[in-house]
């Protein structure tokens, strides 16, 4: 620690330039790693909200919600507990004259289910009308206010905005929560239409009966419209941005360390220890490291602070902690591999200069 | 007594073709203070014998006995303990750590080595015998080559050694100061009751030497 220290600030530049490389990767792999889990959880917001477990559909809707109709005689066996809700999605283009046009996604439910009472209302209150709707936070950052009047897929019924919701999003859109009924207005089907789906915060609940089909959560997000597709993508991007930062980090490491053989070779003679010099360029390593990482935790921190709104961003403890050990592996094998080289000093170097 | 004590030593860099005999049959002897200079021409072998008397190398044969005990074959472990404990190098600005200050350089002794150092009233009593009190809280690269110099020798005595190698310690000074550094070896064998030994070939430090060899073609002959 001693010589570690003593070195880095004697060093400043050169060791200030290093702290700045890894901050600029950790930045980068934190950034990118918050982008891509703010971009995956508007995917599935919703369904975490709801804490849902099980998804009841229609078995040829394949996977998707807002294709699955299931009807009277579909539900005639359900048993819905308050762990089950009814849902009816529907994709909707939600216009205001004064407000910009939004794609967004109606899901239409009832007043006495779960899902009513678990939304996490950040203005205004809970639809109580079939012509009210609880909308997503992200009308509001583009403009919406309580008490406009939207007209959804060119209707002329209008619904009026009660309330703002906080993280209600699915497939990358923001919710409108209605009645049942109003979905079943906007779906414009046969009157034996019930709903969409059934969803189940039960680990354990099971509805087959005639064309449901019960589907772990798991499979039913696999299934979202491209998530699976984007996921993969942005995992990859980040898993070479990984590698390649490892890679970068332990060759600059071991460069640093190379250009020290001297000085070993001096110490050598004096008869400092070689593990004395190990430890001290490993926790050099992990000093580096560790301050390019704050540094790069509070720049992120900053940056997510100041975008707009309307990115998706989720920097979550997952991100920081596999980023943070991921980055300190690094180091240790980057100034592990010169160890070798370390050992090998040879202290009759330091005469016959 | 000797302190030190080489018997028949040789050593021999590479094999076949390239092979060097950089030392043939040397024998050598010192004793605490006293100032041996070691003198001879480029190439005669004099590095070469002072990382063999001061373990950083091993002989090709013969036997390197420092106080009782013979060094020639010990573990790198024992070798680097003996450096730090019993041998002192001064290697011209080179055995200073560059990105420490001067008092910093004790202290990484202090760090490795707990016991057995001088001190810190004799370290200041050291470094105003050397002139350079004044100067610890400076880096190598702050001193004059005379000063880094005086404080690689403090660098070395710190750890209280018994034994001191110096490789061309007046390689880069003018004749008043290699006067003032030859006076200096001299007072500390004494005073500090060491065994000094001055591999060089600056012929002004021969008044300052106890005993003088001469090297040349890597054999070694006692001149005084
Ligand atoms: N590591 C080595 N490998 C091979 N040969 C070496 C090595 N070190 C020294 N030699 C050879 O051994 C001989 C003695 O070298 P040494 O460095 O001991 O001479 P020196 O007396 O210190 O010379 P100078 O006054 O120029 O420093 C030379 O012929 C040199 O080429
Ligand atoms: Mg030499």
């Amino acid at each position: 620690m001693f010589l570690a220290i003593k070195e880095i600030k004697r060093e400043k530049l050169r060791y200030g330039l290093i702290i700045l490389m890894i901050f600029l990767i950790s930045y980068l792999i934190f950034i990118l790693s918050a982008l891509a889990t703010g971009l995956a959880s508007e995917n599935t917001q919703a369904l975490e909200s709801w804490n849902a477990q099980k998804v009841i559909l229609n078995i040829n809707a394949n996977v998707s919600m807002s294709q699955s109709i299931l009807t009277k005689s579909d539900l005639k066996k359900d048993a819905l507990t308050k762990d089950e809700a009814l849902v009816g999605q529907i994709p909707v283009v939600v216009k205001n004259s004064k407000r910009p046009q939004i794609s967004a996604q109606f899901i239409g439910i009832k007043k006495e289910q779960f899902i009513y009472h678990d939304q996490e209302l950040i203005a205004g209150r809970r639809a109580k009308k079939n012509n009210e709707v609880t909308v997503d936070q992200a009308f509001k950052t583009k403009g919406y206010q309580l008490g406009d009047k939207l007209a959804l897929n060119g209707s002329a019924k209008k619904y009026r905005i009660v309330g703002f919701i906080k993280n209600a999003k699915i497939n990358i859109a923001p919710i409108i929560y209605g009645t049942l009924q109003s979905w079943k207005k906007l779906r414009q089907g046969m009157p034996t239409l019930r709903a969409s789906a059934i969803v189940s915060r039960n680990p354990d609940y099971k509805y087959n009966y005639q064309n449901c089909k019960t589907y772990p959560i798991d499979q039913f997000i696999k299934k979202l419209p491209g998530y699976t597709a984007q996921n993969m993508t942005f995992e990859l991007m980040i898993g070479f941005l990984y590698v390649i930062s490892l890679i970068i980090i332990a060759v600059f490491l071991y460069i640093l360390t190379m250009q020290k053989m001297h000085n070993y070779a001096v110490m050598r003679a004096q008869g400092i220890p070689s593990s004395t010099l190990v430890k001290a360029t490993i926790s050099q390593a992990l000093i580096l490291v560790l301050a390019g990482l704050i540094i790069g935790l509070i720049a992120t921190m900053i940056t997510i602070k100041v975008l707009p709104a309307a990115v998706p961003i989720s920097f979550t403890p997952k991100i920081i902690l596999t980023g943070t050990i991921g980055l300190l592996v690094t180091a240790i094998i980057g100034s592990l591999i010169p160890v070798r080289s370390i050992l090998k000093v040879d202290p009759a170097q330091a005469i016959g200069e | 007594m000797a302190i030190i004590e080489l018997k028949n030593v040789q050593k021999v860099y590479g094999t076949g073709a390239a092979q060097v005999v950089a030392l043939k049959n040397i024998n050598f002897k010192a004793s605490l203070g006293e100032v041996v200079l070691i003198m001879g021409p480029s190439g005669a072998g004099k590095s070469t014998f002072l990382t063999i008397a001061g373990s950083l190398q091993k002989p090709t044969a013969g036997k390197v006995i420092v106080g009782s005990r013979d060094i020639a074959h010990i573990s790198t472990r024992e070798s680097d303990r003996l450096r730090l404990t019993q041998l002192g190098f001064v290697l011209q600005a080179y055995n200073l750590v560059p990105f420490l200050k001067i008092k910093e350089q004790f202290e990484l002794v202090n760090k490795v080595k707990k016991e057995g150092n001088i001190g810190a009233a004799k370290l200041q009593e050291l470094l105003k015998q050397l002139g350079i009190s004044s100067l610890i809280d400076k880096y190598p690269n702050e001193l004059s080559g005379g000063q880094q110099q005086r404080a690689a020798i403090a660098r070395a005595l710190y750890a209280n050694p018994q034994i001191l190698l110096a490789d061309e310690p007046t390689a880069s000074l003018d004749s008043e100061n290699v006067a003032e550094v030859g006076q200096l070896f001299k007072k500390l064998a004494k005073d500090y009751h060491k065994a000094i030994l001055l591999v060089t070939h600056d012929p002004r430090l021969e008044q300052y030497a106890d005993h003088i060899y001469e090297m040349m073609d890597g054999k070694i002959k006692q001149k005084s």
